[in-house]
């Protein structure tokens, strides 16, 4: 049977992504390869370098989730310098962390995201002029809209951290920065600011309101219940993908990973975290066991080294003759399967029941990603403003002195605005001797293993039917629910 | 008259993009609409089909598209062994399809310390390298005397992330026919004609040498702490970040991020030191001059400052 084959080079990803496609006659996709076209080899920069410097560089692995790299690096240090960090500086790293998740899912969505509904392949969609109005690039007042908001809310990391993107304000031990209470006055006042606008624009209701949604059919009774539900994003988003069949396309392996966290301090000394870390698959949870995560390159351009990240080691092989690789990409397993990973995973293994009924009746789609996506700072705003208030007492502490012990194992896992995030370092005399990253899009956008198992997004666009091979929107689709970040998943690997 | 607008990006975090997007007054947005700019292709902002994106390439190339203004951010990635394989389109390594724009361009922007000096990847088996540096050395991929067709060399904007107010204020000028005056390594002087140490709040405990040597302690950071803010030039304290701050204000050390040797081979967080003294001393200054200076400056220091018992 005659078959198409297309080369898409996506744009409105972080970095650089090509999907190769077979098409049959109907123009369904039968086979599909996600291909990282790049590779910085920033492995070098750490040859044998001091800890430290890693609170330099890797932040400079990704411009966009920068503050998620400097926290899990600095993690794998707190945990390598034996330290506990105040509960001060637990708090103010968890401030700039959230905020710094949620820039990212709102710019994602309305900058980078949709944006494709307002290609021709939906010109004929009833909903067509009103996607039109709102998010025309550089024009739509929700694009413009998100710019001017997403900015003002990370001037707080300006404020705790110095700038945005690429500080270094996290180090073992705690934060560099001691910030005042009319600093901290001010975050309160940007974040106030903030809720009233993600309340009244993009949710359309109070974060309460939006709460009490649990159910599929208390979904559609959300958007019946006000004009302001149908018209804010949320509402034109549900009303969109639910006419347009979005919540049909893309369906994954449906198996879910999740670092889980930030661990918000409490008074008197508890610490639980927002998000429970975890495994998710439709028949059930279980915890995150790290020492069941491997990376496998027999398709990627990297010769075979030990699985596990702390013994791991990226040698480019960038003239390899075997066929078989075709990806600058890893492709990290979890107990030998692969594991879709980003807000929906988040949402999951915290039980929330919309979520959780949805995925178990339909499976994953580019609707419920990017549903997850749209709703997790509800989630996530009230534990910012938790953390900024915890900080406003006059004796709070932000540094404690620690060990430099001169060789360590250690590891720095956190949720990054896309998912989980992993750091492993080696210490050896003093100096790193190895040091690996796993990041989110490594997990969403591996290539295939050795048992030939795709990795999640070319699972989920498989089977995809595309309206023109030219202008194959849907494939485009089903990948940036993800929320891809290609310049993350170059492999920052330091050997000594 | 309408300027017409080209962004790629090479070997980049994005981050420049990023902070781009941090500007106000004008944003993004404001600044294309006010100064009547068409932004052909920006990878972040464009909807473009992949159809009409090589059409747009195409008729750039064969230059029946003007081209005025590219900017690049990003390294130019020349690994494996000069190949550029690393860093591929489908139709070859990207490093060609930049050359190749640039001789079209009326002016070129390296936007980042990446693209203008190679930055992160310089030393690696990427082999990064900037348009028209590498690191201190003039040449790059577009060679020691290129100009584009405006009579300029390569703006270089360093900085990792280089500044918005940079990018916003480079292509007001270049949109309204000013003239960008340069100094050195090609910079526009208006924002690499101030040392990042001007305007930082920690400045009266460099005056008179008190010290941080543990984190969070308050003082300045020149001494121990690996600060570059003497050393390099850069708006950081004079324009602000976000609006709000800067690493140093904050108690972190700039790492000389505008410098063309940025990522330094030495270990950032400590200054390096013979006897307590900075091998690197403040930008231009007599050594002699400056230990004695320095010595008095300490012992003149006031008690307020020698307790930390200030608010910056």
């Amino acid at each position: 049977m005659a078959t198409i084959k297309k080369i898409i080079p996506l744009n409105r990803v972080e970095g650089d992504l090509e999907i190769h496609l077979e098409l049959d006659r109907d123009h369904v996709v039968k086979a599909a390869k996600s291909v990282g076209t790049m590779y910085r080899g920033i492995e070098n920069l750490m040859t044998g370098r001091g800890p430290l410097d890693s609170l330099v560089i890797t932040p400079r692995i990704c411009g966009i989730c920068t503050t998620a790299h400097l926290n899990a690096a600095a993690k794998a240090l707190d945990m390598a310098y034996q330290v506990s960090i105040p509960a001060d500086a637990h708090r103010l790293r968890n401030v700039t962390l959230m905020v710094e998740q949620m820039q990212n899912d709102l710019r994602h969505l309305f900058l980078l995201s949709m944006p494709d509904v307002t290609r021709p392949r939906y010109a004929d969609h009833p909903l067509y002029a009103e996607a039109m109005a709102r998010y025309q690039p550089l024009k739509g007042p929700s694009t413009v809209q998100t710019l001017q908001e997403t900015k003002k809310l990370i001037e707080i990391i300006a404020i705790l951290g110095g700038q945005w993107p690429h500080s270094s304000f996290m180090v073992p031990g705690g934060v560099v920065s001691v910030p005042s209470g009319s600093d901290i006055a001010q975050c309160r006042h940007i974040l106030s600011s903030f809720r009233k606008w993600y309340e009244k624009r993009v949710l359309g209701c109070t974060l309460d309101r939006w709460h009490a949604v649990g159910t599929c059919d208390q979904l559609q009774d959300w958007l019946a219940e006000a004009v302001a539900h149908r018209d804010s994003e949320l509402g034109f988003f549900i009303r969109f993908c639910l006419s347009a069949g979005l919540d049909g396309l893309g369906r994954g392996h449906d198996r879910f990973i999740s670092a889980g966290g930030p661990d918000l301090p409490k008074p008197g000394g508890d610490i639980i975290p927002l998000f429970p870390a975890g495994i998710f698959t439709p028949a059930g949870t279980a915890p995150l066991d790290l020492e069941k995560i491997t990376e496998d390159v027999t398709c990627s351009f990297f010769k075979k080294t030990p699985g596990h990240p702390f013994d791991s080691r990226t040698i480019a092989d960038p003239y390899t003759d075997d066929e078989r690789k075709y990806s600058w990409a890893k492709a990290p397993r979890y107990d030998g399967q692969p594991a879709e990973t980003g807000p929906l995973a988040d949402m999951l293994m915290a039980d929330k029941p919309l979520f959780v009924s949805w995925v178990r009746s339909n499976g994953a789609s580019v609707f419920i990603r990017e549903l997850a996506r749209m709703v997790r700072p509800a989630m996530i705003l009230p534990a910012v403003e938790q953390c900024v208030a915890g900080m406003a007492h006059v004796d709070a502490q932000f540094y404690t002195d620690t060990l430099k012990p001169l060789s360590a194992r250690s590891y720095g896992v956190v949720t990054a605005p896309r998912g989980i995030l992993g750091h492993w370092v080696v210490i050896k005399d003093g100096k790193i001797a190895n040091y690996q990253v796993i990041t989110p899009t490594a997990w969403n956008g591996s290539p295939r293993d050795r048992h030939g198992i795709r990795g999640p997004w070319e699972e989920a666009i498989t089977g995809t039917a595309v309206r023109d091979p030219d202008d194959p929107v849907e494939v485009e689709q089903v990948v940036r629910s993800f929320d891809p970040c290609l310049v993350c998943t170059v492999h920052a690997i330091m050997l000594s | 008259m309408s300027k017409t607008l080209y962004w790629i990006q090479g070997g980049s975090c994005g981050g420049d993009t990023w902070s781009l997007m941090n500007a106000d007054t004008p944003d993004p947005v404001e600044l294309f609409d006010a100064f009547d700019i068409d932004v052909l292709w920006h990878h972040a902002l464009s909807v473009t089909s992949l159809k009409d994106l090589t059409l747009l390439n195409q008729r750039i190339l064969s230059g029946d598209q003007p081209l005025d203004i590219l900017c690049v951010e990003g390294s130019v990635i020349n690994g494996p062994d000069g190949t550029g394989r690393f860093d591929m389109l489908p139709e070859g390594p990207r490093k060609d399809f930049i050359y190749d724009l640039a001789q079209r361009a009326w002016v070129v922007l390296a936007v980042g310390t990446c693209a203008s000096f190679g930055g992160i990847g310089a030393d690696t088996e990427a082999m990064a390298g900037g348009l028209q540096f590498n690191k201190w050395e003039m040449g790059g991929l577009l060679g020691e005397t290129f100009l584009s067709s405006g009579g300029y060399p390569v703006i270089n904007l360093p900085g990792c992330p280089c500044h918005c107010d940079v990018v916003v204020g480079t292509l007001s000028a270049l949109a309204t026919d000013t003239v960008v005056n340069l100094r050195h390594h090609n910079t526009p002087s208006d924002w690499y004609g101030v040392m990042v140490h001007q305007g930082c709040t920690r400045n009266e405990y460099h005056e008179y040498r008190v010290e941080e040597k543990q984190f969070g302690e308050r003082g300045c950071l020149f001494f121990h702490m690996g600060c570059h803010g003497p050393l390099v030039t850069g708006p950081c304290n004079k324009a602000l970040w976000n609006r709000r701050s800067s690493k140093t204000r904050v108690g972190v050390p700039c790492f000389g991020c505008t410098r063309p040797d940025f990522p330094q081979q030495y270990p950032f967080f400590e200054t390096r030191n013979i006897e307590g003294i900075p091998i690197e001393l403040p930008d231009g200054v007599s050594r002699a001059h400056y230990m004695a200076y320095k010595g008095m400056a300490a012992a003149a220091a006031p008690k307020r400052l020698m307790e930390r018992k200030t608010s910056i």
